[in-house]
């Protein structure tokens, strides 16, 4: 279903929901990545928002860079391969999967389900990286910024916020923007399944009845929503594009109506999560070392 | 402020504040060139500048290492290869550097796969753009075309492209596009030269060209863009440029029938005339130099009169060149103002020595406002001229009158000197003040060009080559162009065009009024009073105009007697077009008697 609204001069907007039609705006051609700001207050509000995105030096984040862009094809490739290799990484942060186990299965961790989360994603990248407190409220900074109303918005901007928490989250990706968007960005979707796994493992004997694959369709999240813009009036399948349209893609809702549990990921798109492999192994993992208790007894 | 821009930005006063606030709301009931008053008009031109630069100038990286061939002194006049014209930022506009960008980078991207072609340009070509009848520019004479192309390149060239990978463009039924030239039943066209440069991360999926001429205005396309070239075009005496016995440049080695100079591609009798006119310039200069200035060495005297020649030639474009062809109340102010500043002591005292309205942009500070100093690939798309040129001409006998009508093809390339020497270098110039233009407009593209033979290419569709240009390099189409140079997008054909036809021609051909070229729609937009091309296209030359002045070092802080000489600057304050022609070719007086602007119809005698 599409949903379309257009008040002069402060909104153009297409909500898209359905799996078909995600599918198809997101393959048209006058559909980008790159937002002008154009068509009205709120898509200039929205793209000001996306426009902080970039590395000192001016660097795009790789999930703001354009489907044409050559470095993007070439790095999503390139980290494509580096995460296909699943079990070597797997065995890297078996410690944060022990970890999040625990959580799954008790409900207790001595830190946080997002640091461990954190630190299990940057360490795909780095095999020292090390999260804290301070590096997870900084990527909940970002994803709060990419939400928050006006004056919240403002606010973290104006009280410096915004600044040091990309700081942060680049000095500890060592100016790796595919490791910024994954351990400040990306992250989130997985800190969301965890939680979704620990309130699933609750519930009677879950943990011993659902197997790893089960669970992992059960918890898996998507980004809620995905932002485009239309570059020029065009049509894309069902779905009419008006220029300079913002376009919301509400990704979550359509894999909920997907049959296929890879539509999380984009996979078979352009614009394919370089992680689709390993992502959905580790919440596997994940699960299968909750289900494991500490004695080594399933 | 984003760090590829090379930490340029724009600042607003307040006054322009003001300004840009109250012209909104003006704008918002009439456009500027319907506005009563010229200078009412020109202030909405600034404040349209203004707005432009501060959103429409993108860094695209330079593109290039610093030029080796530099050292301390060297300040005092222009390098060869406009390098160190900006002595913080020395690769800045230098030859071999990459054109900028006028909207966002993102917006700059070319269409991929088969929407890139799409539709054909050589439908485009034979359907909107070929000559059906000559529609003559009646206000303005020939001169004015090749002045156009004399100034163009000066300003930019992509280099000539190489065979490889070409564009296969499928041909209709019916297409009478000779077989010989098919490849698979198609017609190719080459690619722009690629930039092989390392390209920057930030730049995306926008594509980069390098600029081979200097993008100053420099007067490159008489001094060569390089050291080896000067030093080709120079005789060694007194700094003058070398001449032929026959009082005429002499010709080039390694290209027959073409004459040696700073840059010959595309070469015709119409610029064969203005670098001959020019060349004698820079030497009277030289003489003139030397006879106040009798020290001075070859070097010395050939960089002084450069300077001085190019800043002639500089305000000959902007105070008669471009009010000839935009002929607006408003627009005349506004260049004048650009080049002297206003005529009001009143307005002088209020704005302040340093305001460039009050005083003109000359002289005033130097200012790259929020971007470093390139040409950009939107302003190449925006020079795309070609209706100026006609088919044919009447060449005219300035002593008999007697006059012969010539096919333009024939006085051009290896037949230019040829033709020259046949007709004359006075007869010449006069039938081009004396014939008309092609006014640039859709149906007004030269045949001859849609099917032109040039040295070393394969047979090429000037028009089809045009249209493809601007799409390999990811020049907006012309509706997002128009919405990007802050124009509203129009909806329906009709709004872009009362040309007969033409509107449900595009309809036909485009289907989506937002894929309609930017050259169809430049050409079919229907002008402001006065306007010999479109407004969109205006709205680039608003910014670009000025800014090849305010960010050349030598037109702002070194616009001074210690750089140009006392001399040099009464030089170019007293001398214009018209006394240029008169004093290298006496005999064109009567003709030029009465005539106001040298771009404008001389008297046919």
């Amino acid at each position: 279903m599409t949903f379309t609204i257009t008040i002069p001069g402060i909104i153009r907007l297409v909500a898209v929901t359905t799996p078909d039609e995600v599918l198809a705006v997101n393959d048209a051609s006058m559909v980008q990545r790159s937002l002008s700001g154009r068509g009205g207050l709120v898509n200039r509000l929205v793209a000001a928002r996306f426009a902080v995105f970039r590395s000192p030096d001016g660097d795009i984040w790789p999930a703001f860079r354009d489907r044409p862009d050559l470095l993007r094809g070439e790095r999503q490739t390139a980290l494509e391969a580096r995460l296909s290799n699943v079990e070597p990484l797997l065995r890297r942060i078996a410690p944060e999967i022990a970890e999040l186990g625990d959580y799954v299965r008790d409900g207790v961790a001595h830190r946080s389900t997002g640091v461990i989360v954190q630190q299990a994603v940057g360490r795909l990248f780095f095999a020292d990286y090390a999260a804290s407190e301070k590096s997870y409220d900084a990527a909940r900074i970002l994803q709060s910024w990419l939400s928050a109303w006006p004056l919240h918005a403002f606010w973290i901007r104006r009280s410096g916020a915004l600044q040091a928490s990309l700081d942060r989250i680049m000095d500890l990706s060592r100016g790796d923007m595919a490791c910024a968007h994954a351990t400040a960005l990306a992250v989130d979707n997985i800190v969301r399944s965890i939680k979704l796994m620990r309130r699933l493992a609750r519930h009677g004997d879950n943990l011993a009845k659902i197997g790893p694959q089960d669970a992992l369709a059960r918890t898996l999240r998507a980004p809620s929503h995905v932002v485009r813009e239309v570059r020029d009036e065009g049509s894309a399948g069902p779905v009419r594009l008006r220029a300079r349209s913002l376009v919301l893609l509400a990704v979550e809702s359509a894999r909920r109506q997907s049959a296929d549990p890879s539509f999380a990921f984009f996979a078979g798109a352009w614009n394919r999560c370089p992680a689709h492999g390993i992502v959905p192994a580790l919440l596997a993992e994940v699960w299968q070392a909750a289900r494991t208790d500490t004695r080594g007894c399933t | 402020m984003s760090r590829q821009n090379d930490g340029f930005d724009f600042h607003h006063g307040l006054l322009q504040r003001l300004l840009d606030v109250a012209y909104r709301a003006i704008n918002f009931f009439v456009r500027w060139d319907r506005l009563p008053i010229p200078l009412i008009g020109a202030a909405n031109l600034g404040v349209f500048r203004d707005r432009l630069r501060a959103h429409n100038l993108h860094h695209t990286g330079y593109g290039i290492n610093t030029s080796g061939d530099w050292s301390a002194g060297k300040e005092r006049w222009r390098t060869a290869d406009g390098s160190f014209n900006s002595l913080g930022h020395p690769r800045m506009g230098m030859a071999g550097s990459r054109f900028g960008r006028n909207f966002p980078l993102p917006e700059c991207v070319p269409d991929s796969g088969d929407e890139l072609l799409d539709p054909s340009p050589r439908e485009i070509s034979r359907e909107l753009l070929a000559r059906r009848t000559f529609i003559p520019a009646e206000r303005l004479n020939l001169l004015a075309a090749a002045w156009i192309q004399f100034e163009t390149h000066n300003w930019f060239s992509h280099g000539v492209p190489e065979p490889g990978n070409e564009f296969k463009i499928p041909l209709q039924p019916g297409d009478n596009w000779p077989d010989s030239e098919r490849v698979d039943g198609c017609m190719q066209i080459r690619r722009t030269l690629a930039d092989k440069t390392p390209r920057e991360t930030w730049l995306g999926a926008t594509p980069t060209f390098q600029n081979i001429n200097s993008h100053w205005w420099d007067a490159g396309q008489i001094y060569g863009s390089s050291q080896s070239r000067q030093a080709e075009i120079r005789s060694g005496t007194d700094g003058k440029i070398a001449i032929g016995r026959d009082g005429m440049l002499p010709p080039d080695p390694k290209h027959r029938g073409v004459d040696l100079t700073g840059f010959n591609d595309n070469w015709w009798v119409g610029l064969s005339l203005l670098h001959n006119l020019f060349a004698r310039e820079h030497n009277v200069l030289c003489d003139a130099l030397k006879a106040r200035y009798p020290a001075w060495r070859d070097e010395e005297l050939f960089q002084r009169a450069r300077l001085i020649n190019a800043a002639l030639i500089a305000k000959i474009h902007t105070i008669e060149w471009t009010p000839g062809i935009l002929a607006h109340p408003a627009l005349e102010f506004a260049m004048r103002a650009n080049w002297s500043g206003v005529p009001s002591h009143v307005m002088r005292a209020v704005l302040g020595k340093d305001s460039e309205a009050a005083y003109g942009i000359i002289g005033s500070p130097t200012d790259q406002h929020s971007a470093p100093y390139a040409l950009t690939e939107e302003f190449t798309s925006v020079y795309r001229l070609h209706p100026l040129i006609p088919d044919e001409m009447n060449v005219r006998r300035l002593d008999t009158g007697e006059q012969v009508l010539c096919e333009l093809v024939n006085m051009q390339g290896r037949f230019t000197r040829r033709f020259m020497e046949d007709h004359g270098f006075t007869n010449l110039l006069y039938s081009f003040g004396t014939n008309h233009p092609g006014a640039i407009q859709l149906y007004n593209y030269p045949n001859f060009l849609r099917r032109f033979e040039k040295d070393g290419q394969p047979l090429l569709d000037m028009a089809a080559i045009d249209i493809m240009r601007d799409r390999e390099r990811g020049v907006p189409r012309y509706n997002r162009f128009r919405e990007l140079v802050g124009k509203q997008r129009v909806r329906t054909f009709e709004e872009i065009t009362s040309i007969p036809d033409a509107a449900d021609k595009m309809r036909k051909i485009y289907g989506n009024v937002d894929r309609v070229d930017l050259l169809v729609g430049l050409l079919a937009e229907d002008l402001p009073k006065g306007f010999g091309f479109s407004d969109t296209a205006f709205r680039i030359f608003v910014l670009m105009a000025t800014r090849r002045l305010k960010s050349d070092r030598f037109f702002t802080d070194d616009y001074r007697p210690e750089i140009y000489t006392d001399f040099g600057l009464d030089w170019i304050n007293n001398n214009g077009m018209k006394s240029v022609l008169l004093r290298h070719v006496p005999q064109l007086g009567p003709a030029l008697e009465g005539v106001k602007n040298c771009f404008m119809p001389w008297n046919v005698l």
